[in-house]
């Protein structure tokens, strides 16, 4: 590949910001509390979120539909509606984002933090060349002239894989497969350098052989570049095979975090277990019964007392209902929020 | 109509759209599925698995002539609903229900769960109105919903799940032979798509129904289907039993898939993707000439274009349609 | 039925969580409020015009006393006083709006039904037949609109019924053409697929899941077309074409005050006033329907 400088990318990275909260530790979401008042309803959708990520790190943000993920990563980015509050506090290299004008949250998206969507499809511009778009994010984060910002999209573009970069320049986002608009929404996000790149449900409308494909992307160009990754998905799966570390969310609230590795085999919140069960794996006998939870997801507006999951888990006892149990770190690097917890004696079948 | 005959037997399949280029100006062929012939015995669940292109929801309409293949023949328990028209079509056609992928998309926003369930029933004349209401409590039953709770509700009062559910009592209602999956489970949450899926597998013992289960994922077909078949570009690449075909695939294409899908066990070594497949699907509007995958296909030599590869079995009930299948040595180099 | 799309694969596995639904901004109290207010409105209106005159007593409406003319405001006998003939203004109001919005509501009622069954079938059954159908229609939408009325108006002679035929020549094609759009994007909704495959016969399909889909968007048009209409009468008659005097209309009481504009700006004002509270109440509540179904 031609083109990218990595290496002052990543030195620029060596060097912390002033007044990081420490070195390593890129963004510290604390106590994180998402709002929504809309015409006399009103649901939390976020409910006092905790973690932390390091510089370099992949972190794979899992949950359902509802869980507030998405809620939480666009609070990151300053992206929520007006009829949301956010309380709380998120830092990024030491600087609060909680509170801050939209003029000063603008230097940081694209530049600093930035975002790879869903649906490429909503997030082009159909009636402007895909190599433009380019341009214009490249344009948006430095002064370059025209030309510049031209050779820099094409290199954006050879950067992740997009066969025939300068045909494609050319052509409209209609004429693309997913699977290159996608990568055409990567090329705009990393046009700035950002340190911190969050994929929203990025493979998700993807053929399964794309999605592959798209994930390796993002992982080689998180080494080239220094990046870290935060990657939103339901798919756990995905999670297994790209993420260091997963958090896991129901019902606006984490409920467990780990080291990818100890959260499979040492899961111990019901939520998670039921999760990873639900995955069919490839080497299961035929017309095996997966084993399922009842019940359906919580509604966020009318939460039940205690904790959000309990009824729909197999373990949940008279307190569970009663009091809702803290997110803790209660082994060391792997937190659960659970009065009942699996066990390393549990049978975990 | 012979008792013997399988249930549903596909020969030949072909269908195609025309549509116009991006300029407006010219029109265009799909050849959206081109000449897919299999086997569906009763009792038994076929899997369906291709990605975008495949034609594999094609398939399914085609079959259900709606609307009719351009040619190629569907028998079900042996008449041909090709030469059918009009209420016998219709008449025959009650044996295969289909359950779509859209949970709310497919039930009517202004009706009622029980009037969304009772619709085929009506539309056959089944009964007096006391037994419709009864065989829609019996199925809304068997889908796993409580008919007090939720047969006058309308769909925007039910969660995905629920939705879903209730268009599998819908099709039960008439007590098909087969049901048509398409896609049914992937727009639900992982969590209930494991419970549906639980639902399809324990109807399927019950009631001892068939089915289609049409999927974009090898893992959504692996619980629910005896038999696997793998399409590509229209064309059917692989078919066999299920657990030959996930320890012991033989078309590369659907050792791409299995490649691709991610797998829950942290333990196990990333893929190297790259080696199963390349590059980007190709368009079913000009379809390479051969084998339609060979464009991606790792194992691609010049035969390939020149000469279409036919099914021919390479294992126990286990066909696939390639020259170089991976069973067999590598060849020398790959000619891309 | 459709290819798959050759873009992007399955379409998204995952739900909107509520929080990011879009709710129109309000809420369920102001919602109701924009369609309880202006519906109220409405109510009003009509209750005076058809029940006003046994409510309050008033003169004919072609009843004229030349002693009794040119009357103010408030006077004794005629609360909103009286024109240059002696006509009772309030009387007129109440008897023109009675004309105005039975022309309304016959034109859009029409219009409704014959229009917006045509295009619903012609959606419906497509190809060739439809083709044909829309061409007629385009032929109605081809004449230059206020130019047809007159004429017809001016051929047939002025009179309510006249007025009602003339503006119908506008309504039926409007429908039409918004029943088919209509109908088309609900055709391609998969539960009609789901119902012909149960088999549901077509007739049905098309009166018990098309027809009640297409409804909210019919009925939301009429409101808002019912203003239109209202102010077209209002123009024919403006031009004598309308309803004939002595017959009040809120259109031809315009027309009469206008000549004495700067001497009685009542006999213009207050039928204006009249016009437009009306065609107001109308839009409002035609768009407190449409938001209130669209957030369903």
């Amino acid at each position: 590949m031609s083109g990218e400088s990595a290496a002052p990318a990543a030195a620029r990275r060596a060097a912390a910001a002033p007044g990081a909260a420490s070195a390593t530790e890129l963004l510290a979401v604390e106590n994180l509390r998402v709002d929504f008042h809309s015409g006399g309803r009103h649901v939390r959708a976020v409910d006092g979120l905790n973690y932390a990520v390091r510089r370099g790190q992949t972190v794979a943000m899992i949950g359902e539909s509802g869980c507030g993920k998405t809620v939480s990563s666009r609070a990151l980015m300053g992206l929520l509606p007006r009829t949301a509050r956010v309380t709380g506090s998120i830092r990024f290299e030491g600087r609060e984002l909680v509170g801050l004008a939209e003029k000063r949250l603008r230097a940081f998206r694209g530049a600093e933090i930035s975002m790879v969507f869903q649906d490429p499809t909503r997030s082009l511009n159909p009636t402007m060349r895909v190599g433009d778009q380019i341009v214009e994010a490249v344009r948006a984060h430095s002064q370059i002239p025209r030309a510049s910002a031209r050779q820099r999209a094409l290199d954006l573009m050879r950067l992740v894989r997009l066969p025939a970069a300068a045909e494609r320049f050319e052509q409209y986002p209609h004429q693309l497969s997913g699977g290159m608009r996608q990568r055409v929404m990567i090329a705009i996000a990393i046009s700035g350098e950002p340190k911190l790149l969050i994929a929203d449900e990025a493979t998700t409308a993807l053929d399964v052989t794309t999605q592959a494909q798209i994930m390796e992307l993002l992982k080689d160009l998180q080494r080239r570049l220094g990046m870290t990754l935060i990657m939103i998905s339901h798919d756990l799966g995905l999670a297994a095979t790209f993420a260091d570390e997963v958090l896991v969310m129901y019902a606006g609230r984490a409920v467990e975090r780990a080291p990818t590795r100890k959260l499979f085999e040492q899961v111990r919140m019901p939520y998670t277990k039921a999760l990873i069960d639900s995955i069919p794996r490839l080497d299961d006998p035929p017309h095996m019964e997966l084993n399922v939870v009842p019940g359906q997801a919580p509604n966020l507006a009318a939460l039940p007392p205690g904790c959000p999951f309990a009824p729909r888990c197999p373990r949940a006892s008279e307190e569970c209902r009663e009091r809702e149990p803290p997110f803790s770190e209660q082994e060391p690097d792997h937190a659960w929020a659970c009065w009942h917890p699996y066990g390393p004696k549990d049978d975990l079948r | 109509m012979s008792a013997d005959a399988p249930l549903l037997e596909v020969k030949d399949l072909v269908q195609e759209f025309t549509v116009r280029d991006s300029s407006g100006a010219h029109k265009l062929t799909v050849h959206a599925v081109s000449g897919v012939s299999f086997v569906l015995e009763a009792g038994e669940a076929l899997g369906i698995v291709g990605e975008t292109g495949s034609g594999k929801s094609t398939l399914a309409r085609a079959i259900l002539q709606a609307p009719r293949p351009k040619s190629g023949d569907v028998l079900l328990r042996g008449q041909n609903l090709g030469a059918l028209r009009g209420r016998t079509l219709a008449e025959a056609r009650r044996n295969i229900q289909m359950v779509f992928q859209d949970p709310y998309g497919s039930l009517d926003p202004t009706w009622r769960v029980s009037q969304i369930v009772e619709e085929p029933l009506v539309a056959f004349r089944v009964g007096d109105r006391e037994q419709r209401r009864r065989r829609v409590a019996e199925v809304l039953e068997l889908a796993g919903l409580d008919p007090a709770r939720h047969a006058r509700r309308r769909p925007r009062e039910l969660s995905g799940g629920q939705a879903q559910r209730v268009a599998i009592a819908r099709a039960l209602a008439l007590d098909p032979a087969l049901i048509i999956c398409d896609e049914a489970v992937s727009s639900l949450d992982v969590l209930i798509r494991a419970q549906v899926l639980n639902l399809f597998e324990r109807l399927r013992s019950e009631l001892k129904l068939s089915y289609l289960f049409i999927a974009h994922d090898l893992s959504l077909v692996k619980h629910v289907s005896d038999r696997v078949a793998v399409m590509y570009l229209g064309k059917l690449c692989e078919i066999g039993p299920a657990s030959a075909l996930y320890e012991r695939p033989q078309h590369p294409y659907t050792v791409a898939l299995l490649a691709s899908i991610p797998s829950p066990d942290p333990r196990a070594a990333p893929t190297q993707l790259e080696a199963t497949v390349h590059g980007e699907p190709a368009s079913p509007i000009d379809p390479p000439s051969g084998c339609r995958f060979r464009t991606r296909c790792p194992r691609a030599q010049e035969r390939c274009a020149a000469e279409e590869p036919q099914l021919r079995m390479l294992g126990p009930d286990q066909y696939a349609a390639c020259h170089f299948p991976v069973s067999e040595p590598a060849p020398a180099q790959a000619a891309q | 039925m459709a290819a798959q799309p050759s873009s992007g694969g399955v379409a998204g596995a995952i739900a909107l969580p509520l929080s990011e639904q879009s709710v129109a901004p309000g809420g369920r109290l102001r919602r109701t409020l924009k369609i309880s207010i202006p519906a109220g409105m409405l109510l009003v209106i009509f209750f005076l015009c058809f029940l006003g005159p046994y409510i309050f007593a008033v003169p004919a409406p072609t009843y004229t006393n030349i002693l009794d003319a040119n009357e103010g405001l408030f006077s004794a006998h005629h609360l909103l006083g009286t024109d240059q003939v002696g006509y009772d203004i309030l009387s007129r109001i109440f008897y023109g709006g009675r004309a105005s919005l039975e022309v309304a509501l016959a034109v859009n009622g029409i219009g409704m039904v014959v229009g917006g069954l045509f295009g619903m079938l012609a959606g419906y059954i497509g190809g060739l037949r439809d083709a044909v159908m829309m061409r007629l229609i385009d032929v109605l939408i081809a004449f230059p609109g206020i130019v047809l009325a007159i004429a017809i108006a001016e051929r047939l002679g002025p009179s309510e019924f006249h007025v009602i035929l003339a503006l119908t020549v506008f309504s039926v094609p409007a429908f039409a053409r918004l029943s088919r759009a209509a109908t088309l994007r609900v055709r391609e909704e998969t539960f009609i697929v789901a119902a012909r495959l149960s088999g549901t016969r077509r007739h049905r399909v098309l009166l018990r899941h098309i027809l009640p889909n297409i409804l909210p968007q019919l009925i939301t048009f009429n409101l808002l077309g019912m203003g239109i209409v209202v102010v077209l009468e209002g123009a024919l008659s403006f031009l004598n074409l309308g309803i004939p005097s002595p017959q009040p209309s809120w259109g031809n009481m315009i027309a009469n005050g206008q000549t004495v504009l700067t001497a009685e700006p009542r006999l213009v004002i207050v039928p204006s006033i009249a016009l437009f509270v009306t065609v107001l109440s109308l839009n409002l509540l035609g768009d407190g329907l449409r938001e209130h179904w669209s957030s369903r």
